[in-house]
């Protein structure tokens, strides 16, 4: 019966969805069972016709958004231009590293998908910055290419209330802006190529990537697209977004390197860099990763030589990528801009590995964009890549942003209800950067269509918060990248503790996470406070510790009394001495002994920007309406401070402090103001919740019960 | 401005009493909550309070939970006895170790929540010597968990304590903004010399220090970021730390700053500026010549108008000129009205014209370019002196002052002639009203206070500084946090550094190619 209802593209989603299943084998679920179920829902919706949230894009940024918005409850559709391609790594076969670790973790702890994916797909795992104190460890893997995808693909497929369809997007639905507040919109669907029907949804989420008015560059070639061998999105939606919202774009480059098989490579001729004895898994759910610690394949590092310098120099001419004036990232440059920045040094060059089975390399560091034979006479100028042979050459990208500044903090289009954006169209770049987007994307647009209040993270809990108020209050102007020096409270954002800065608040208050997490989560935190207070309850003085733990080393020459929980705050102490001490209370709590000494180290400094956290998230949690007229606001504002707020529209008093020109005398007259309309405000958000929230309430326990992990 | 912004607490704080048992502080609490900028922490501020100037008695102002303390250890009084709350009692004010005896003073104690500010306050009275207020202000510094105040800070803390009513709440972004204008215009004044040099110079090091850290944390794992980069920054935090305790431990080091209210003397050229300097300090202090552009660069004169120091300044006449050294003149003078506290804009009343209306347009637009290098023209800081009015033929001269004082939308005018001194007098009582109430307000060139505020920060700093010393073989996260306070603990005197600084001097340093 269903099956009669099939149109053309549904056909290809099912292609799709055999394919993946056929890698599925070791997946936990039985999949017949699985397919059965999506079959029957999808014909069901696409009857109707009609989603609460539409995905564009199966990228990072677009698979985190569907998978969040369906674990919140809404009945969500992601639509890509190839279900095979959903989950390709478009360019460096890795996950995480410094800042970026911090990014999956925090994905994770919120039951995004990208750091089980790491776990299932890594064939390489390191800890980056181990010497270098746990707020900055970089937990990082190299994947294996085809892993990745079959995991993320059959984690979609089998998610409830997701359906995925093969389509290209020709038009962006919106409304005429509403008489009576000019310039704002609302979403109402997409529709596809092909097909005359559209497709209504209260929520649309864009990641489109690279692929907005996308062009890629090879010497002196230019083709429209967004990524080698894939069709260019249509102009359709470019269109929408530039003239129907009149929302203000820029344009941004990247590039990829060559792709260069690995049998033509040296690797004698290169630094061998082995992986962590012992895999650590991105994800709290996970004890351990698919690859066994053996299987595990090494990277190597090579240097760059004059030659490769004589080269760029000899192809700028033929290199129309580089000669354009399209901003691209500082620290992710092409190996054209590096010689040209920093000339007559050698640059470092990693040679990664592609997957368990490729036969790639990945030479990661030589982006570039000349001609494929100026390609290939450049790397065969390393040592290591004498006789090696280009597989696929390297290009660049060209294409459009959307200025972030325009976004509120739900990611939500400042003049368009409904229409949510994440990922490189933001004007960042990153796997890592595109995932936080698109799962905090996600969980805004679900929340939107089923009529609940949007949410937002702070800068002062997490990385994803810094990220997003990065972007929407400053902008960019360079494609956006995580570092950790971009988080002022470091010391509390750490990896280690994601998932008690946010599981329990994904659960509670976003939604967007599993019943199964939320008790690990909970199981967690108590077994933790339980520790950390029986630590603080072993006291001893100096000298019987001395006594116990032979060789340790305290300055105090008294002989005063010290805590366990003290104690441990020393450098050469573990938890594992403590607890060889005292055994009956301390080896219950074994398996965080990691955590507990991050925690003692950390705890003193924690506690000093607490002050400071507490005053930020006072000031996040005043907001300034969205349409609030600041030329006309009856209160002292000089008109400089208008203008500024009448532009950036800053959503919290917490954002307008920030802004750069905002005087203090300023924000304690909107301080006044914020007071008044907050007042009213809440009015107006609680009429119509409650009878909702309760029934959704029930549907996330029921849902969350069902959930397979 | 200060006491009547004392004036208007207090009417808050006893308006806010009367009601309080009514409707309205409910809502007003609850709107503390959000108050921005360092309200609602624990620390405990000091400031001067009173109007610096010839003044018998000084009131410097403690609020917070540390209060109690500092007016136990220095007012010499025991763990449990404080004075009884709000009278005044004689004692002995001496440092924080209660060694040395600073002054004889009155101390009066303000237990939470009845004092202005809703938290646990101390008054000091003490004698209004600069030197009895700074050492007083300095051992303050001394008590931990005392910092001095930020702009505005006592007032802030009175709103969020529910201290304040709607209309006085109206008029504290003004205040708060008239504050933050008179630091800025001070902290400008300074970190023109050798001092603020030297604080920028420290500035610049730390955050290539911060940066050079940061670097090696985002990325020597992938880069080529030599260890050496590290061995670098230790040098450099080593010598930092040295500079700024010898810097903290040398009274003497530290620059004389010029004290008093500030007034300069600004204008076309050939209006008469240095004939006015002359008059004023009654001697010939600068060249005058009927010569357009004679003075070129900037003479200072410390005079005592009505018992107020002021620091008077005249400068180039404002024109463009094809002349070198004339244009480097006209650029400091600009630079000096920036500054000013009080600019006196002489006009040669020749070049008015009859018509009342027209002259009114003539000033007005006069007044807008010789202010323009302030941030927002301030027209209530400053005096229009038009002179040379014995060039006028009697009639119109008694024309023109009718005119002028009938005119509004201008600030204070005034008709003088330097050559005869007429209307010498009234223009000396207009400008000894205005000094008069500039230096109502304590923060207009009080260095004590700068001075007390430069010291803690500097204290902090070296302080995070040993933070970075002690972490930094352990956990180089913990010790670049060390770099980031000390920068910014700096930063309160040289202004914010924000983290996109940092990264664009790691991109301007290093190669990152991941």
């Amino acid at each position: 019966m269903a099956a009669s209802m099939k149109s053309c593209s549904l056909v290809n989603t099912f292609r799709g969805c055999e394919q993946s299943a056929s890698h599925m084998l070791t997946k936990k679920r039985p999949l017949p069972w699985s397919v059965l179920s999506l079959l029957s829902r999808r014909a069901a919706h696409l009857a109707r016709q009609q989603y609460d949230v539409i995905v564009v894009g199966g990228g990072h940024a677009g698979t985190e958004a569907a998978a969040a918005a369906a674990r919140v409850g809404a009945e969500t559709l992601l639509v890509t231009q190839k279900i095979q391609t959903i989950g390709a790594l478009s360019c460096n076969p890795s996950l995480g590293g410094v800042g970026k670790g911090q990014l999956v973790k925090e994905v994770d702890a919120l039951d995004g998908l990208c750091g089980r994916a790491g776990d299932w797909a890594g064939i390489h795992f390191t800890i980056l910055n181990r010497k270098k104190g746990p707020a900055v460890w970089g937990p990082r893997a190299q994947l294996d290419r085809q892993r990745y995808r079959e995991f993320i693909q059959s984690e979609l497929l089998s998610t409830p209330r997701l359906t995925v369809l093969e389509g290209s997007v020709e038009e962006l639905l919106v409304t005429e802006p509403n008489p009576e507040e000019p310039g704002h919109h609302r979403v109402t669907g997409i529709r596809l190529a092909n097909r005359s029907q559209p497709i209504t949804a209260s929520s649309v989420v864009l990641t489109t990537g690279t692929f907005l008015s996308g062009a890629l560059f090879m010497g002196q070639t230019m083709s429209p697209g967004g990524r080698f061998g894939d069709a260019p999105s249509s102009a359709g939606l470019s269109h929408t977004l530039r003239e129907r919202l009149g929302l203000r774009t820029g344009r941004l480059r990247t590039g990829t390197p060559p792709r260069i098989v690995k049998d033509s490579v040296d690797l004698c001729q290169a630094e061998l860099h082995l992986p962590d004895t012992h895999p650590t898994p991105f994800s709290f759910l996970n004890k351990h990763t698919r690859c066994k610690p053996e299987e595990q394949l090494p990277c190597h590092l090579t240097t760059t030589t004059p030659g490769v310098e004589r080269v760029v120099k000899e192809s700028l001419h033929l290199n129309c990528h580089i000669q354009q004036d399209t901003k691209g990232p500082r620290y992710c440059p092409s190996i054209e801009s590096r010689v040209l920045r920093f000339p007559g040094r050698s640059h470092q060059v990693w040679l990664e590995p592609e997957g368990l089975t490729s036969d790639l390399l990945y030479p990661q560091g030589l982006s570039m964009t000349m001609p494929p034979d100026m390609q290939l006479r450049l790397i065969r100028e390393i040592p290591a890549l004498r006789r090696a042979e280009i597989h696929t050459p390297g290009y660049g990208v060209q294409y459009d942003f959307v200025c972030p500044t325009q976004l509120s903090p739900a990611l939500q289009v400042k003049n368009t209800q409904g229409l949510f954006l994440a990922g490189q169209i933001n004007g960042t770049t990153g796997y890592e950067e595109a995932a936080a987007q698109g799962l905090w994307a996600g969980v805004n647009a679900a929340h939107w269509a089923l009529s609940l209040p949007p949410v937002a993270l702070s800068r002062t809990e997490s990385y994803i918060g810094v990220l997003i108020d990065d972007l929407v209050c400053r902008g960019v102007t360079e494609p956006y990248r995580m570092f950790t020096s971009r988080a002022e409270f470091r010391t509390s954002l750490r990896p280690d503790n994601a998932d008690l800065r946010l599981t329990l608040k994904g659960s509670e208050e976003v939604g967007c996470v599993s019943s199964l997490r939320y008790r690990e989560a909970v199981r967690v935190r108590d077994s933790l406070q339980d520790a950390l207070a029986a630590l603080h309850a072993l006291t001893l003085s100096t000298n019987k510790w001395r006594n116990k733990l032979p060789g340790l080393q305290m300055s105090e020459n008294k002989n005063t009394l010290v805590t366990a929980g003290e104690l441990l705050q020393y450098n050469h102490v573990s938890f594992e001495m403590l607890a060889s001490v005292f055994p009956e209370s301390l080896s219950p709590y074994a398996e965080f002994s990691q955590r507990l000494k991050i925690e003692a180290v950390y705890k003193p400094y924690c506690d000093m920007q607490k002050k400071e956290i507490e005053r930020i998230q006072r000031e996040e949690n005043m907001s300034l309406p969205q349409d609030l007229d600041y030329f006309s606001l009856p209160v002292s504002l000089s008109q400089e401070v208008r203008e500024i707020l009448d532009r950036v529209r800053p959503s919290t008093l917490g954002s307008a402090t920030r802004l750069q020109g905002i005087t203090p005398a300023a924000v304690v007259n909107l301080l006044r103001y914020v007071h008044a309309t907050n007042a009213g405000l809440k009015g107006r958000t609680h009429t119509n919740q409650p009878e909702r929230k309760e029934e959704r309430d029930e549907e996330r326990c029921a849902r969350n019960a069902s959930l397979p992990q | 401005m200060f006491p009547f912004v004392c004036r208007g607490i207090m009417r808050a704080a006893i308006h806010t009493r009367r009601i309080s048992r009514g409707t309205l502080p409910g809502r007003l609490l609850s709107s503390c909550d959000g108050v921005p900028a360092g309200l609602a922490d624990a620390d405990t501020i000091f400031a001067l309070s009173s109007g610096h100037g010839r003044c018998g008695v000084a009131v410097v102002r403690v609020s917070g939970p540390a209060s109690a303390t500092a007016l136990r250890c220095m007012a010499g009084l025991t763990r449990s006895s404080l004075p009884p709350p709000r009278k005044a009692l004689l004692r002995c004010i001496t440092d924080a170790k209660g060694k040395e005896v600073l002054d004889r003073g009155l101390v009066l104690w303000f237990p939470a929540p009845h004092s202005f500010t809703g938290e646990d306050s101390v008054e000091f009275h003490i004698h209004g010597g600069t030197a009895v207020i700074t050492a007083v202000l300095q051992a303050l510094g001394s008590v931990p968990g005392m910092r001095p105040a930020e702009a505005g800070e006592f007032t802030r803390r009175a709103f969020q304590a529910g201290k304040l009513g709607l209309t006085e709440v109206e008029g504290l972004g003004d205040l708060i903004h008239a504050e933050t204008e008179a630091q800025r215009r001070q902290a400008l004044r300074q970190m023109s010399g050798d001092l603020g040099r030297l604080y920028q110079n420290w500035s610049h090091k730390l955050k290539r220090c911060l940066a050079h850290v940061e670097a090696f944390i985002d990325f020597s794992e992938d880069e080529l970021i030599e260890d050496g980069v590290l061995n670098q920054v230790d040098t450099s935090v080593c010598h930092l730390q040295a500079e700024m305790e010898r810097h903290l431990k040398d009274e003497r080091k530290g620059e004389r700053l010029r004290s008093g209210v500030q007034v300069v003397i600004a204008g076309a050229t050939n209006a008469g500026k240095s004939s006015l300097l002359n008059t004023l300090c009654q001697r010939p202090a600068a060249i005058v010549s009927p010569m357009a552009g004679t003075t070129r660069d900037i003479v200072e004169t410390a005079l005592d108008i009505g018992g107020f120091p002021v620091l008077l300044s005249d400068t180039a006449g404002l024109r463009d000129s094809p002349d070198v050294v004339e244009r480097e003149g006209v650029r400091r003078a600009r630079e000096r009205v920036e500054q000013a506290d009080l600019t006196l804009v002489v006009v040669d009343c020749a070049h008015l014209l009859t018509d009342a209306q027209q002259a009114v347009d003539v000033l007005q637009t006069h007044l807008m370019c010789v202010l323009s290098s302030q941030e927002q023209p301030e027209t209530d800081r400053c005096l229009l002196v038009l002179n040379k009015s014995d060039l006028l033929p009697e009639c119109e001269r008694q024309k023109l002052d009718r005119e002028m004082r009938r005119v509004s939308g201008l600030p204070p005018v005034c008709l003088i002639s330097c050559h005869t001194n007429d209307g010498l007098q009234d223009f000396l009582t207009v400008l000894h009203s205005s000094v008069k109430t500039l230096c109502g307000d304590p923060l207009s060139g009080a260095p004590t206070l700068t001075q007390a505020r430069h010291r803690a920060h500097l204290q902090q700093c070296v302080a995070a500084l040993a933070q970075y010393k002690r972490h930094r073989d352990t956990d180089l996260a913990l010790a670049a946090e060390g770099v980031r306070l000390a920068l910014t603990s700096l930063g309160r005197i040289t202004g914010r550094v924000a983290a996109e600084e940092i990264l664009d001097i790691i991109f301007k340093d290093f190669c990152i190619g991941k």
